[in-house]
């Protein structure tokens, strides 16, 4: 009873006409830039960051979160109708969706895509209401040890995900981690690493950041070979799956949002690789795997619901225990800090009404999507029209005046300029950036966390391996470490690496 | 004699080689802050604890990485740009570059508009009749919406416009 009346609190505030405007613009924003190549959630969320700062806290992270799961329902469209992923989750999409088109079942997948990630989407949000105050309620015991093991595991879960080389993976998280403790010290307010820049005092800017690494490497990564599109051009009346599609799908479906969700919880896991799980799985799974990759609408419903589910469950470890498990997420805490929030255990008994709100945001949300992908989808087709040569100054202006308003200083903008310009050379020479922001945003915290363990302890290490929760990620981001060595599991390792935010 | 210096030149010409050094370099530089700012003691640790031994772990990865590309044959740096239309690049950064150092002095408006017109029309040129009132459009519908709306403050250059 106690979740239903805090459901019925979040409702009120999801309702309100500011609220629903918010979560309509973010879910918007969200399926745009998810039907859109070349600019992912990662960069949207970081363009509007500071737009969310003219409002109010709810509004703001209510239309952060829409970008985000909007983005995974509009992802598939552009896989489906142009065989090019939209956004990185999407990519497993590309294999069965685009050939359902090419043989005039565009209608179908495009339905069951979007069917399947509302029913996925809304299980996402149930679990997350159910587990998220249990969750809570025993991280409260959590010290800084706890923290600072969960933080580690979350890196090296990321890194053991990420394309390539894992040691230029680890490299990145620790320049990510540098890069975090650029300003003044929190606790002696000593400058470091500022080479007596005053703009460098507060610490490099997030925005700036993720925009050069993602908004504008991408930009510059595109521009070196045109992008050919090639929409399937295909009568998208018929939309509802008929009853052996619906058949073939209900399963794949329900197996796609529990995997889904699961691996969205755990840190460094998140809605590319639970789309890549889900279509393993699927094909495992099938009397005919043959038929994957060739039209099996078992391909398109495991892989969307998973997304869609790990999209919902990202949010409980943010939530619950106040460290983001992703990039994404890691943008999302970096909203809730602009606006003077600190998501975590007490979030939910000091702020019950943003807490509810954004859950509630979500359902409301997801019955937005649906309309938004079903009958409008037609629209989100003639989209895809737009060429590149005109999409990316556009995004240039965009992530100029979105770096330039969350400071109102330029030096961001040239930080953004440089992170570009690093962004590409790191992809160039195979550095993923997705271990870097994360690393970048948990720096200061791991820091912090850190160093409160250790004086709590006077200097004893043994703290982080005789406390068992501490103790256990521990030995789990070890053995994650250790496990490239072992052939075996570098073959595996390979098979489920993931651009996680392109 | 010949096949170890071809080999070598190989290895010299190695994009992952160059970058690893230079990850390497910047390793030592973090780790030699870390140990300049103080690591201060185990049960009272300094302000450069974190970053000397974040220092020392990056020597260690870039090492590694450093040891794959002397074992495994990576690409040349030539070879990552062979194909690729890198003036588009070059035009991107140089134009963005310019745009910065302008936008203050020039305003958003005067500093933008042409930014959007050099780049509709430097790479894939797009028509004029298109790219002139893309560029205009765009940029005062985002000003109205941030000055107006917002009410950001967006800088207005030394002419005072926007």
């Amino acid at each position: 009873m106690d979740i239903l009346a805090s459901v019925a609190q979040g409702l009120g505030v999801a309702l309100q006409p500011v609220n629903l405007l918010a979560c309509f613009i973010g879910v918007f924003i969200g399926t745009l830039v998810g039907v859109l190549p070349g600019i992912g959630p990662v960069s949207a969320m970081s363009l509007l960051l500071p737009v969310t700062l003219a409002g109010t806290p709810e509004a703001g992270i209510i239309m952060m979160a829409g970008i985000y799961y909007g983005s995974m329902y509009g992802g598939s469209t552009t896989s489906i109708l142009v065989n090019i992923p939209g956004e990185a989750a999407s990519v497993v999409t590309c294999l069965d969706g685009h050939e359902m088109a090419k043989q005039g079942r565009a209608g179908a997948a495009l339905g069951i895509a979007a069917l399947g990630s509302f029913f996925a989407g809304t299980f996402a949000i149930v679990a997350l209401m159910l587990i998220a105050p249990t969750l809570a309620r025993w991280a409260v015991a959590f010290g800084p040890a706890e923290y600072f093991s969960l933080m580690v595991l979350g890196l090296v879960v990321l890194t053991f995900l990420t394309q390539g080389s894992m040691a230029k993976a680890l490299l990145m998280a620790c320049v990510g981690a540098v890069l975090g403790l650029i300003g003044l010290d929190s606790i002696t307010a000593q400058p470091r690493l500022t080479f007596d820049r005053l703009e460098l005092y507060d610490g490099i800017g997030l925005v700036p950041v993720v925009m050069g690494l993602f908004g504008i490497a991408e930009v510059l990564h595109n521009l070196e070979r045109p992008i050919a599109r090639e929409v399937i051009k295909t009568k998208l009346s018929q939309l509802w799956p008929n009853r052996a599609e619906w058949r073939a799908s209900a399963a794949p479906v329900a197996r796609g949002t529990v995997l889904g969700f699961f691996l969205g919880i755990l840190p460094g896991g998140g809605a590319v690789i639970s789309s890549f799980a889900s279509y393993a799985l699927e094909k495992r799974l099938s009397k005919t795997p043959e038929r994957f990759g060739r039209g099996a609408i078992e391909g398109v419903a495991g892989p969307e619901a998973a997304n869609n589910a790990a999209a919902g469950g990202a949010f409980i470890p943010l939530m619950t225990l106040g460290i983001p498990p992703n990039v994404v997420m890691a943008l999302l805490l970096g909203a809730f800090i602009i606006h003077g929030l600190q998501p975590g255990p007490l979030l939910m008994s000091q702020n019950p009404t943003l807490f509810w709100g954004i859950v509630a945001s979500m359902y409301v949300g997801n019955a937005m999507l649906l309309v938004l992908n079903l009958p409008l989808v037609g629209m989100w087709a003639q989209l895809l029209r737009l060429p590149y040569n005109v999409l990316f100054p556009l995004i240039v202006l965009f992530s100029i005046v979105g770096v330039y308003c969350s400071s109102n200083n330029v030096f961001d903008v040239y930080v953004m300029v440089a992170f570009g310009i690093l962004g590409y050379l790191m992809r160039k020479v195979g550095y993923e950036p997705a271990p870097l922001v994360l690393a970048f945003v948990l720096g200061p915290m791991l820091e912090n966390n850190l160093r409160k363990a250790m004086i709590l302890s006077q200097g004893d290490l043994s703290t982080f391996l005789t406390r068992p929760i501490s103790a256990t990620c521990l030995v789990f981001a070890a053995a994650l470490l250790l496990a490239p060595l072992l052939p075996a599991l570098r073959r595996k390792r390979a098979v489920v690496a993931l651009d996680e935010t392109a | 004699m010949n096949a170890p210096s071809s080999e070598r030149r190989i290895v010299l010409g190695s994009a992952e080689l160059w970058a690893a050094l230079l990850w390497l370099a910047v390793s030592v530089l973090v780790a030699w802050a870390g140990w300049d700012l103080g690591i201060g003691t185990a049960a009272a640790p300094g302000s450069g604890f974190l970053p000397f031994w974040t220092g020392l772990l990056m020597c260690g990865f870039s090492l590694a990485v450093l040891w794959s590309t002397l074992t495994t044959a990576g690409p040349s740096i030539a070879s990552l740009w062979s194909g690729a239309r890198w003036g588009n690049v070059i035009f991107m950064i140089v134009s963005l570059v310019v745009y910065v150092a302008l936008f203050e002095t020039l305003g958003f408006l005067l500093a933008t508009i042409p930014l959007l017109i050099v780049l509709l029309r430097g790479v894939d040129p797009v028509p004029w009749r298109t790219a002139v009132p893309l560029a205009m459009l765009s940029t005062f519908a985002v000003w109205w919406v941030l000055k107006r709306l917002l009410l950001i403050q967006l800088p207005a250059g030394v002419f005072g416009i926007g």
